[in-house]
Order: C-alpha cells, then sequence, then structure tokens
C-alpha cells in the first residue's frame, strides 16, 4: 500500500469520525431539552442571594514577591500552601495568616502545588518537568531550606497539575505537557500508570490539570488544551472512560463536583461547565455576557460543600460567585472591597467548607469567609 | 452646628453693651470700630443638606450593579479618590475624630455620590476638566508649600506643645470613640474601615502611584504628597489642604464641647480655607521628612499606654511595636494589625516603608508576645522575613563613605564582599581603599575591611581627626595608631607621609622600596588588640581568592534577586541549543557534571551508539538486498546461462552467520524501542560481539556509505570512530564526548544553570569589572517541544533579560515532518518559531540575541548546496571575485561568511518588521568553546546596552543600519 493511498484513507476516515461526531453532537442538542437553570427556574428555585457581610476578606496572605500561581488546603488543618514565581512554596496558617514553612525551590518555575492528605509534605510541580515532594518535618539544610525528600521524574513535559490521592500520602496524580496524566507512587518514586500519550486513546494536547473524584478515588477527570475533559479509571490506564467535549477552548481547570457525579470545567472560552460522568452529557453552562467578545478566560473553580456555588476565577480579576442552580452571578469578589488587583490564578476551598481561599498575580492570597453578623433587609 | 452659632451669637450679644463714658474729654482721636465684613467671617456656611439623623444613617453601602460599573467607575474614582484627600487630614490632635469622620465621610460620600452619579450622570469630559483643575491648583499649593519650608522649626515646637496640652482631650475623644464603636457593632466598623482601604485603593489607582504596596497605607500622606509634588499628577493636594484645616477645626470644636459629639465631623469639612496660611505651612513642614526617606507616623494617636487599635490597655500591658510607626498593639489586636507580617513587624500598612533606624538593633529578635502567640516556626518565619528583606535592610544613603552617600549598588558591594564592616549602621565613615583600613568620621580605625572596594569618595585627610602629621595613604593618622606605629618599630620622625598595602606592607610616599609590614611582628597584633586598634582578618590575608569566594558565599535572597540575570536560550529541535548549554557548563563551572549525571550520560551515550550501530545494521542489509540486485542484474545481463548460486554470492556487506545473528536481535529490540530498557546489561555480554562487527568489512563498507542514511545525524560519525571503546563497560565520557553526545541534560522541558564570567586576565583595577564579577547569570534552556500554539507558560518566563534564540545555519537544506505531517523545510520551522516567539506578548520589548549556530559545518555545505534551497532565501546572489582562487585574504569574505551576513540580515528585518526594533546577531559554533565564551559575552553586552540606551542609542543604531543596509538584496 503506497503512502498516497493510506493518506487517503487516514483522511476518509477522519472525514467519517468529524461527520460521525457531528451526528453525535446533533443528537444530544435533541435529546437535550433543557438544561439545570430551566429546571430549576421551571421548579420555582430562587436564586440565592447574599448580604454585605455574608463574604468578606479576612485575611490576606502576603509574603510572596511573585505572582501565586497556585494553592491548597490541608484536609484537616487550617493551612494552605501557595507557590509563586518566585520560586517558593509558603506553608500558611490560615488562622494566624503567618506562614510556617517558607521552601525555595530547586526550580523557580513552579506551576502547581498540593497538600498530602496527612498534612505532612506538600508537592509541587513546574516547568523542571518534574514533580518534587516536601517533607515539611524534615530537618533545614545550613541555609534554613527544606531538602527535597522525593523527586518524581518521568514526565517529557511541564508538570501543570498534582494532586494527592485522598487518604493516601503514598499516591498522587500529575498532569503534564506532554499529554499524559500519570499515577505515582511516592514511596518508590517510580510510576503506577501512565494515562494517555504514546497510544491515541489520551489527550491530544497539553494536559493542564486534573480533579480525583472524593468519593470514589478510583475515578479522575483531567482537563486539557485539546479543549476536552476526560475521566479515567486509574485500574485501565490504556484508554478514557469518557471523553467531555463542548468546550471552545484550552480546560484550563476541572473540579468534581463533591456528590462526585459531576465535574465543573473553567475554559479559556471564558465559561464554566457542569457535566456528568454518568451520562456525558453537559448539565449547564455558566456563562457571563460581555459587552466586548473577548470574554476573560476561567483560570480556576472551586464548589462549595453543597455544591449550590460554584466560585470562578477569571483572568481580569473577577471572581464570580455563580448559583449552580440557576447559572446566574450571585456575587462578584473581583468587585468587592479589599479584592485582588490583578488576575485570580488559584482558588480553593477549605475542607469544612467554611472559608476560601484565593491566589493572585498580585502576590497575595486573599481568605474570604462569612463575616458574622447578617444584616436584616 | 447651628446650636453653636446661636451661643456665639448670645456671647455677642452679651459682651456688646456699650457702658457710657464719664471721664474728661479726650484730646486724641478715639480709634473707630471698623464694620465688621459679614462675608469675611470664616463661617461653616454649607451645613444645612445633611441634617444629623441623615448622616448617621447613610454608611449604607449600596449594591454596585454589574452593568455600566464601567460609566459609573469613573465617577467613583473621582468622588472617591477627593473623600479619601479628606482623609489626608490628621493633625496630630485629633486623629480620633478624624477617623471616625473619616469612616462617615468614605462611606456616606460614596454611596451618595454614586447616587449622585447616576442622577445627574457626569461625563467623563467634566471629570477629566475637574482633574486638570485640581491639577493646576495643585501647583499652585505646592508653591505655597514651598514657600513657607522655613516655619517649620517653629511649628514643631509648638506642635510639641499640643502633644502635651492635649492629653486629657484626646482620652476623652477615644471614650467617646470607644462609645461610638460599640453603638455600631463590630461588623459596622470593618466594614467601614474596608471601604476606606478600598477608596484609598481607588485614589491610589488615580493617581497611578508607582509605589507600589502603598496603596493600602491608610494613612499614608507623607508619601503620598510626596510624589504628588514630584510629578503634579495627582488631585489630591488641594483637598488635602482645605480638609486638614477643616479637621483641625474640628479638632477644636471637639475639645470645646468636651469631646461630645463625634459625629458632627463631616459637618465642617465644607469649610473654606484661603485665608488659613499658616495652618497649610505647619502641616507641610511636618510632614516634610528630615531625611530623604519618609518617616512614618502611626496611623492614630492615642492614649499613652494603650492599644493602638482597640485604644484599651495601659502601659503595664505588654504590646508589640511597628518596627516603622511605632504603633503599640496588644495581644489581641497585633494579629489583626499587622497581618500576615511578610516584612516582620510592621502594621499592615507600614508594610513597604523602611524601618526607624533606632529600632534596627531589635531586628529579628523576637518578643515574648509573638512566642506566646504563635507557634515556633511562624516566629522564625516572620524573624526571618524581618531580617532578610529588602526594605528593612540599611538605606545606602544613610552611610556615607568619604563624605559621600552610597549608591545602593555600593552598599551591596560593601556588604557582600569578602570581609564586611561589621555591625554597619547608618552614620558616617571613611574608607582607605588602599589598606581597607575603615572607622568612623572624626575616630581612629575600627576595622580592616576588603580593600579596593570602589565605594564612596577618596579618603579625606581630615578624616579621622588626626593631629599627629603623620600620614597613611593620604589620611592623617590618629595619636593611638601614632602610638602604635611607633610601639611596631615603625620610623615616625620627621612626620613622614606612609603608603600601606592591604598586606600590612608600607613604604614612604614618593620611594619603591617596602620598609616592612606593620603586623609582620607578633607582639603587634596584641598591641592592636590593647589600644583597641583593628588588625588584618585572617580572610583577608588570601586577597587572590577574594573575588572567587565571594562568588561562591551563598548571598542574601534580596541581593540574589537584584544581582542575577536571566538569560533564556531557546531555539527549534536541532539548533543546538544543548551544546551551547553544556558548553556554557563545561566554560563556567568548576565542576560541570556531577559523578550521578556522567553516570547517567554514560549510559545515554552508549545506547545512542548502539543505535547508530543499528541504523548502520539497518543500512547494511539495504546495501546488501541492492548490491544483490544488482549483482543478479549484473549477471542477468551477462547471459542467462550464466550459473548463479545464492549461496555463494558475496557482496562488500555481506557478514558471517554469527554476526547476522545478533545484527537481526539489535533491529528486533531497537523496534520493538527497548533499547534503553534492556542494553546496560547486555553492554557487557556484547562487547566482544560488537568490536568484531566494527571490524567486519561489510561493516567499514556500509560505514563510509553513512552519508546515504538519513536517519543517521552527523554527529554519530564522532561516536563510531570510538565505539568499541564507548561500549565498554568501564567507559568514562570525557567533556567532548558529553558535549557531543545528544539528549544528554534532562531533555525534557527546562534546565537551567548559575555562572558568572571568570575575571578577566588584565589587571583588576577597574572598578567596573570588579563589579561585573559579582554580577551572576542564569541560562536557562527550554525545549522547543513544549511551545505550543498557545502556551501558557512563557508568561513565567517575563523576568528574563535576554532571549537568545539559536538557528541552525546549516538547517537550510533539512526537511522536517511539520504538525500536519507536511516535510517542511527546517529553516522555515526555524523562522515560524522564532516569529511566534518574537510576537509572544511575554516577549514584548524584550531583547533578543540571534545565534547563527553551526557556522562550520554552514562553511562546508554552502559550497555543495545552494543556500537558495530554503525558499526563504532565494535571493541569494553573492557577488563571488572572479579570482576565487586566491581569495583567501581577509578583504574576500567567503561563500559562507557572506551567507551568514545574509541570513542575519533576514532575521533582522523579519525581527524589525515585526516589533520595529532591532536584532543582535551573532555566529557560533557550538562545539567551539571560544566561540560560546564570545557569544555569552555578547549577550551580556546586550545587556549592558540595555542599561545605557538612553544614551547610546542613536550612535549604536546607525552602526547597525550600516551593517543592514550593505546588503542589499
Amino acid at each position: 500500500m503506497s503512502v498516497a493511498e493510506l493518506k487517503e484513507r487516514h483522511m476518509a476516515a477522519a472525514e467519517t469520525v468529524n461527520s460521525l461526531k457531528e451526528r453525535l453532537k446533533q443528537k444530544r442538542l435533541l435529546l437535550l431539552d433543557t438544561d439545570v437553570a430551566r429546571y430549576a427556574r421551571s421548579q420555582g428555585q430562587t436564586r440565592v442571594s447574599f448580604g454585605l457581610t455574608d463574604l468578606v476578606c479576612c485575611r490576606t496572605l502576603q509574603g510572596h514577591t511573585g505572582k501565586v500561581y497556585s494553592m491548597d488546603w490541608t484536609p484537616e488543618k487550617n493551612r494552605i500552601v501557595s507557590a509563586s514565581q518566585d520560586g517558593r512554596l509558603i506553608v500558611w496558617n490560615a488562622l494566624t495568616s503567618q506562614k510556617t514553612h517558607a521552601i525555595k525551590l530547586p526550580c523557580a518555575w513552579v506551576m502547581t502545588c498540593a497538600f498530602s492528605p496527612s498534612g505532612q509534605s506538600v508537592a509541587c510541580g513546574g516547568l523542571d518537568s518534574m514533580c518534587s515532594i516536601f517533607n515539611l518535618n524534615s530537618q533545614t539544610d545550613k541555609d534554613g531550606n527544606l531538602p527535597v525528600s522525593r523527586v518524581l521524574s518521568g514526565h517529557k513535559g511541564y508538570v501543570s497539575s498534582c494532586q494527592y490521592v485522598p487518604d493516601e500520602d503514598t499516591h498522587l496524580i500529575t498532569a503534564s505537557g506532554d499529554q499524559t496524566c500519570v499515577l505515582w507512587d511516592i514511596t518508590t518514586g517510580l510510576r503506577t500508570s501512565v494515562f494517555g500519550g504514546e497510544f491515541q486513546s489520551g489527550h491530544t494536547a497539553d494536559v493542564l490539570s486534573v480533579s480525583i473524584n472524593g468519593s470514589n478515588s478510583r475515578m479522575f477527570i483531567s482537563g486539557s488544551c485539546d479543549s476536552t475533559a476526560r475521566l479515567w479509571d486509574t485500574r485501565v490506564a490504556s484508554r478514557a472512560v469518557r471523553t467531555f467535549h463542548g468546550h471552545e477552548g484550552d480546560v484550563n481547570t476541572v473540579k468534581f463536583f463533591p456528590d462526585g457525579h459531576r465535574f465543573g470545567s473553567g475554559s479559556d472560552d471564558g465559561t464554566c461547565r457542569l457535566f456528568d460522568i454518568r451520562t456525558g452529557h453537559q448539565l449547564q453552562e455558566y456563562n457571563q455576557q460581555h459587552d466586548d467578545n473577548e470574554a476573560p478566560h476561567v483560570t480556576s473553580i472551586a464548589f462549595s460543600t453543597s455544591g449550590r456555588l460554584l466560585f470562578a476565577g477569571y483572568t481580569n480579576g473577577d471572581c464570580y460567585v455563580w448559583d449552580t442552580l440557576l447559572a446566574e452571578v450571585v456575587l462578584n469578589l473581583g468587585k468587592l472591597q479589599n479584592s485582588h488587583d490583578s488576575r485570580i490564578s488559584c482558588l480553593g476551598l477549605s475542607a469544612d467548607g467554611s472559608a476560601l481561599c484565593t491566589g493572585s498575580w498580585d502576590s497575595n492570597l486573599k481568605i474570604w469567609a462569612f463575616g458574622g453578623h447578617r444584616r436584616v433587609h | 452646628m447651628s446650636l453653636e452659632v446661636a451661643i456665639v451669637v448670645e456671647d455677642a450679644v452679651e459682651y456688646s453693651f456699650a457702658m457710657e463714658y464719664h471721664g474728661p474729654p479726650i484730646t486724641r482721636e478715639l480709634p473707630r470700630a471698623v464694620p465688621i465684613n459679614v462675608d469675611r467671617i470664616p463661617v461653616a456656611s454649607v451645613v444645612s443638606p445633611l441634617p444629623f439623623p441623615d448622616s448617621l444613617s447613610l454608611p449604607v453601602v449600596q449594591p454596585i450593579s454589574a452593568a455600566d460599573i464601567i460609566g459609573k467607575k469613573l465617577i467613583k474614582d473621582l468622588k472617591l479618590s477627593s473623600s479619601s484627600a479628606e482623609l489626608l487630614t490628621v493633625s496630630p490632635t485629633s486623629v480620633i475624630a478624624f477617623e471616625s469622620q473619616n469612616n462617615e465621610v468614605s462611606e456616606g460620600s460614596y454611596s451618595k455620590e454614586l447616587g449622585l452619579g447616576t442622577e445627574t450622570s457626569v461625563s467623563p469630559s467634566s471629570v477629566i476638566n475637574a482633574s486638570v483643575e485640581s491639577e493646576t491648583e495643585n501647583r499652585s499649593s505646592n508653591d505655597i508649600c514651598a514657600l513657607s519650608g522655613e516655619l517649620s522649626s517653629d511649628f514643631e515646637c509648638c506642635n510639641r506643645d499640643d502633644v502635651l496640652s492635649g492629653v486629657n482631650e484626646r482620652g476623652y475623644s477615644s471614650i467617646s470613640h470607644d462609645e461610638f464603636v460599640g453603638g455600631v457593632g463590630s461588623s459596622g466598623v470593618l466594614e467601614s474601615s474596608d471601604s476606606f482601604e478600598k477608596s484609598m485603593e481607588f485614589s491610589g489607582s488615580l493617581r497611578k502611584s508607582r509605589l507600589s504596596g502603598a496603596y493600602k497605607e491608610t494613612l499614608d500622606f507623607n508619601e503620598s504628597n510626596r510624589t504628588d509634588w514630584e510629578s503634579n499628577e495627582s488631585v489630591l493636594s488641594v483637598d488635602y489642604l482645605s480638609s486638614r484645616v477643616s479637621s483641625r477645626k474640628f479638632g477644636d470644636g471637639n475639645q470645646d464641647s468636651g469631646g461630645g459629639d463625634v459625629r458632627r465631623a463631616p459637618v465642617v469639612t465644607f469649610c473654606d480655607i484661603e485665608s488659613d496660611d499658616e495652618n497649610v505651612d505647619d502641616d507641610y513642614s511636618r510632614s516634610e521628612p528630615e531625611v530623604v526617606r519618609m518617616k512614618k507616623e502611626p496611623a492614630a494617636k492615642v492614649r499613652k499606654g494603650a492599644c493602638y487599635r482597640c485604644l484599651k490597655g495601659n502601659r503595664f500591658t505588654e504590646k508589640e511595636v511597628c518596627m516603622v510607626c511605632d504603633a503599640k498593639y496588644c495581644n489581641n489586636c497585633v494579629l489583626r494589625a499587622m497581618g500576615s507580617m511578610p516584612e516582620g513587624r510592621k502594621c499592615v500598612t507600614c508594610i513597604g516603608y523602611p524601618i526607624s533606624e533606632l529600632k534596627r538593633a531589635s531586628l529579628g529578635k523576637c518578643s515574648r508576645m509573638l512566642k506566646r502567640l504563635l507557634n515556633d516556626l511562624e516566629v522564625k518565619q516572620i524573624m526571618k522575613a524581618e531580617k532578610f528583606c529588602e526594605v528593612n535592610q540599611l538605606p545606602p544613603e544613610y552611610i556615607s563613605v568619604n563624605g559621600r552617600p552610597l549608591y545602593h549598588d555600593e552598599l551591596v558591594m560593601l556588604q557582600s564582599c569578602s570581609n564586611p564592616p561589621k555591625k554597619l549602621k547608618p552614620g558616617n565613615y571613611w574608607y582607605d581603599k588602599v589598606s581597607g583600613l575603615w572607622g568612623k568620621v572624626g575616630q581612629k580605625p575600627l576595622q580592616i575591611i576588603t580593600p579596593h572596594l570602589n565605594v564612596g569618595g577618596p579618603v579625606k585627610a581630615n578624616a579621622s581627626n588626626g593631629n599627629t602629621q603623620v600620614y597613611i595613604n593620604g589620611r592623617e593618622i590618629t595619636k593611638v595608631e601614632l602610638r602604635m606605629l611607633k610601639l611596631a618599630g615603625v620610623q615616625c620622625a620627621g612626620n613622614p607621609h606612609f603608603w600601606v598595602n592591604e598586606d600590612g606592607s608600607y613604604q614612604e610616599e614618593g620611594q619603591k622600596n617596602t620598609k616592612g609590614f606593620i603586623w609582620g611582628k607578633a607582639g603587634t597584633k596584641l598591641l592592636c588588640a590593647v589600644l583597641s586598634l583593628p588588625v588584618p582578618s585572617k580572610s583577608s590575608d588570601l586577597c587572590g581568592e577574594q573575588i572567587s569566594s565571594s562568588i561562591s558565599r551563598s548571598m542574601p535572597d534580596y541581593l540574589e534577586q537584584r544581582v542575577i540575570q536571566k538569560l533564556l536560550l531557546i531555539g527549534y529541535s536541532g539548533s543546538g541549543t544543548s551544546t551551547i548549554f553544556k558548553q556554557a557548563r563545561i566554560l563556567y563551572k568548576d565542576i560541570p557534571f556531577s559523578e550521578d549525571e556522567r553516570e547517567h550520560i554514560t549510559l545515554v551515550i552508549q545506547s545512542h551508539v548502539y543505535n547508530y550501530i543499528g541504523i548502520l545494521l539497518e543500512g547494511r542489509e539495504r546495501f546488501e538486498e541492492e548490491s544483490l540486485h544488482e549483482l543478479r542484474q549484473h549477471q542477468s545481463c551477462d547471459g542467462p546461462d550464466g550459473d548463479v548460486d545464492g549461496n555463494g554470492e558475496e557482496t562488500p556487506y555481506s557478514i558471517g552467520p554469527r554476526l547476522k545473528a545478533f545484527s537481526d536481535w539489535l533491529l528486533k529490540i531497537m523496534a520493538s524501542g527497548t533499547l534503553e530498557a534492556i542494553f546496560p546489561a547486555a553492554c557487557r555480554e556484547y562487547a566482544p560481539l560488537v568490536e568484531e562487527l566494527c571490524s567486519s568489512v561489510a561493516f567499514k563498507a556500509t560505514y563510509k556509505r553513512r552519508h546515504e542514511l538519513e536517519s543517521l545525524p552527523s554527529i554519530s560519525s564522532y561516536f563510531l570512530e570510538q565505539a568499541v571503546e564507548i561500549l565498554k563497560p568501564d567507559y568514562k565520557p570525557s567533556d567532548l564526548d558529553i558535549l557531543y553526545a545528544e539528549h544528554v541534560t534532562s531533555s525534557n522541558g527546562l534546565a537551567c544553570v548559575d555562572f558568572s564570567f571568570p575575571e578577566p586576565v588584565y589587571d583588576g583595577d577597574d572598578s567596573g569589572d570588579l563589579h561585573d564579577s559579582l554580577l551572576r547569570y542564569q541560562l536557562i534552556r527550554l525545549q522547543a517541544k513544549g511551545f505550543g500554539e498557545n502556551c501558557k507558560w512563557l508568561e513565567m518566563l517575563e523576568d528574563v533579560r535576554v532571549v537568545i534564540f539559536c538557528v541552525s545555519l546549516s538547517d537550510y537544506d533539512q526537511f522536517a515532518l511539520d504538525g500536519d505531517g507536511n516535510r517542511v523545510n527546517k529553516m522555515m520551522l526555524s523562522k515560524k518559531f522564532f516569529e511566534n516567539m518574537v510576537t509572544h506578548p511575554t516577549f514584548d520589548q524584550m531583547e533578543f540575541l540571534l545565534l547563527l549556530n553551526k557556522l562550520d559545518s554552514f562553511e562546508e555545505k554552502i559550497e555543495q548546496v545552494p543556500l537558495t534551497k530554503c525558499e526563504w532565501f532565494d535571493d541569494f546572489h553573492p557577488v563571488i571575485s572572479r579570482n576565487r582562487s586566491n581569495s583567501n585574504n581577509s578583504n574576500h569574505p567567503t561563500l559562507g561568511q557572506l551567507g551568514f551576513h545574509y541570513v542575519a540580515v533576514k532575521f533582522k528585518r523579519l525581527f524589525a518588521a515585526l516589533t520595529g526594533r532591532k536584532l543582535y546577531a551573532s555566529a557560533v559554533k557550538a562545539l567551539d568553546p571560544t566561540s560560546v565564551d564570545t557569544a555569552l559575552k555578547y549577550a551580556r553586552e546586550v545587556l549592558s546596552w540595555d542599561e545605557e540606551r538612553p544614551n547610546v542609542s542613536l550612535s549604536e543604531y546607525s552602526i547597525y543600519s550600516t551593517e543592514a543596509s550593505s546588503f542589499s538584496h
């Protein structure tokens, strides 16, 4: 078979695939007679309302000298780890707003960080294509720096996101610019399984984000520059369980819904979307219309504990609080008093759901919480 | 207020009874009562619009609707700036009153103005007008202030009186404030202060303050005013004047009414001030800092001993002090008031300000209170931040050496030298650069520091205030020193002028011969200790290695960030960035590769060699088939009757069955892609086989035809020549091997190396070079593979200073598959990548240095393959001199040089078309160390040009433009 003939057949096959995809999309649209918002409205749901003091900035964590790129809460205590362009990881006590550790990284270009479930160690990854683990209890060296306790190397591209498998201090999932996600065994430092990559079953562009299902830690979601999100089963590395289309830009962030049956995603197309992992359907799109056609990208999302609220950070410094049922913006943290001066790059909800932490390119992190004292309207 | 006026009126009535005059007739003229012009009496006129009950209910922040926010924002900005300008009104006596006033004002006016904005729809143009007006007014106020500088000292005194006498009143007002707080509830207070900060931020954005971090300064008046006066941009000053006076007035009123109603405050702010020049002067003088750096006053003056935030407690309660403004906070408030303490113990509002010099001694020394409040780790972090953050470092202008205040660079040099002055405090110092003697002005030497530092001016004769008429290095020494010299056995008769070097050798001025060593004798050092004179420290004995030691010393971060210059090295894959990177490591690092790395590299090189052999064997099979085919054809041509014996066929490419088996095995392994996995074990086993193979005729014959094998990289010949040695188990790669090897540096993602250029060999007297050696560079290499269409992380590299873009010159006839699977010229791929990088927003305004790599192979290749093979270079028509045979002299450039210049100009034009700026370009041979060294030094030059750009840009540009224009096509 000649190369030309092969090419021709390949073209034909690709065309078929595209047409099938299009048919699938049409069929889906046909079946999708409603979305969450319309249904909720028909059920007479009213939107969540916010009082003036219901969400106020109660702490400002200053200490980074560069853009903050990533943050994570500990599951049990009120501690936060943040990673910044100044090449440092800082571990904060969110209650006192003090630093407990400032870790100078061997590679300054860090993109992501994560707290281990036990709160004993932190992980970070970045342009050095490695994921470094720091044990917070280990002794500092003579310059006062915390030594790296383990390096997970094997990715062929930058490490864009990492998350510990819940309740396991020994396993971690990373997403990388080499189009793969990897499940690591930290004790051995080896890859347990690689998701995607060589076989054309995974993402076809850089993977930017992972989120592990809180109720079933075998399942995780990855979001990628190929504008899809994929659902993976850690036992089946060879192919994705499901692929979620819908976004029209890079999927920057994915986050599981608290019940574990749905997940949210945020993208360069300026929208957040809610997908159902059982049906594979998109449930709702969260899109704020902007006057100018240049919609700000979504950088990071988080759900409230009940799932009723979706916090989404945008590149223009806005941070919308969406009512997930009615798909309406109920509050914009970016326009509140004391808000960030610059792009919100990361956000996360504390484990008990009582506080939201946002990290921004203005080099600060802010903690938002109920400001006490609800006023009578 | 109207009530008060009424009282005044009543009073006036009381005293205006005219008594009848019964005395003798008066000869002189009676003084006539001048009629009072009612208009000119300063009356708090515009009172009525805000009756009190309303003003109480005012502070409600209206929710901002998302729509037409932008339209409102302008208005809001303006209004808020004015309201915040009113906040700039702290006079020391009336702070408490002011605080509450400000809460009300900012909130009240905030919401009110919003409403107003929507109703009357102030157009943006009017806003601009207003700002312009106030700008001019600002200028005039500026004049006033400038004129009134002399009055400053007077005011200082009376101000102090005020403070003394005003303690009581302050107590009053603070109490009333407490009540006020209690009445509203804590949330209300929080909120209002929030809004206040917000308004400050707005005003900050309006005046585009360059002082980042000054935004949240609630009471940062001095600073903001200073910038205003410098820039004349702000709209604040006029308001500032008026409101200051008003609040002062209010303070008075408050005292009269005995700490009465605080909420009256906003009413008075509409007062006119044109007549009130004196107050204005006073205030200005107060805000005028004594030194260039401003001093911050605490945000609030409170009763002595009380906490500055909760206003409770007495002088016996334990408190933490702000390092900047001296505000004291109690146990409960300190964490709130100081926040996350990114710069140590400072109020949130003081962050970014230099600490008070009085408190420098307590820097990094923790109090018991913090230890109790926070855990050890937290305290440690705070103290570390306090000690090492940049703002808390000694300001250079506070240190004057030989009569000249230092610049920042000089201070850095002074502190980072191998033997720095101990416990440097602000003050005037003298420094003898030749001997390294260091002391306070007017005093004997304190210490001997590193000599030859280029800090301060030349040492003065009277620097140490000596009167002995004996001079050391042009400084008249003190009596103590003279005694020491005498005791050390130095002849001091006849008031000699000595010339003392850092090692203690001395000579008389004007004479060449060294007379001796001051510290040569053992007793001298003891003597110096007795006389408390300095002796050279041990480290200065090794003055030769000073510079290297200062480099290897770990620097504090605040210095490091300033000193390290980042160079980004990028290029399309195969452009030789990794070779340049390795070369830089070999050039500038003492240990270019660690043992671990070498071990890893050995494995990589060996597997590569197996790979090359595999490719050759593949080629061999092909060649064998071909030649067999040819042979058959040949035979069949010869005649059909030719006896063809399959087994007897022998081509130069045939190998024996044992080697054949090995070859098949290797090819199978390669095809399955598991070569790396199995071969370390295979290495030992197959080494003899490989040796046999390499010596076989077939292998050599194939090797001769290696140019026909496209997949075999050109560099392979270097390794294949010594394949037998490399594949031995005990092989250790040389630096050259590493340099030649591909994919040995961690090829995925980013690699960086810190280095500094070694000291130039010529005499180091030139201070610029000494300083340069302090500069450190970081070469960052990035793999091209990662640069996707919309590469998200490139913005992380915005702090690099120069982008070194690497292009392989010899790529012009090479082809590679692009993303869509088309065969594209590699030069075109490089060009596309170059365009992407140059136009990337992160690299906007960044300097680019183009390195055209592989000049050596390019020069060879261009003689055989025309440059026009690449479509971008199709207009390359070099003028080649006819008599090429004798064109080897330098006047006639070779074809290779012409080609290089042509390509460079092509890229320069492309760059200029894309950015309108100029591209630096240089040729480089990555395998040649000197060439890489030159290229990286060129990058350093680019950096220094960049710094000096304002001075030289014109002339420099002309040089380059001529170069560019000399190659027309």
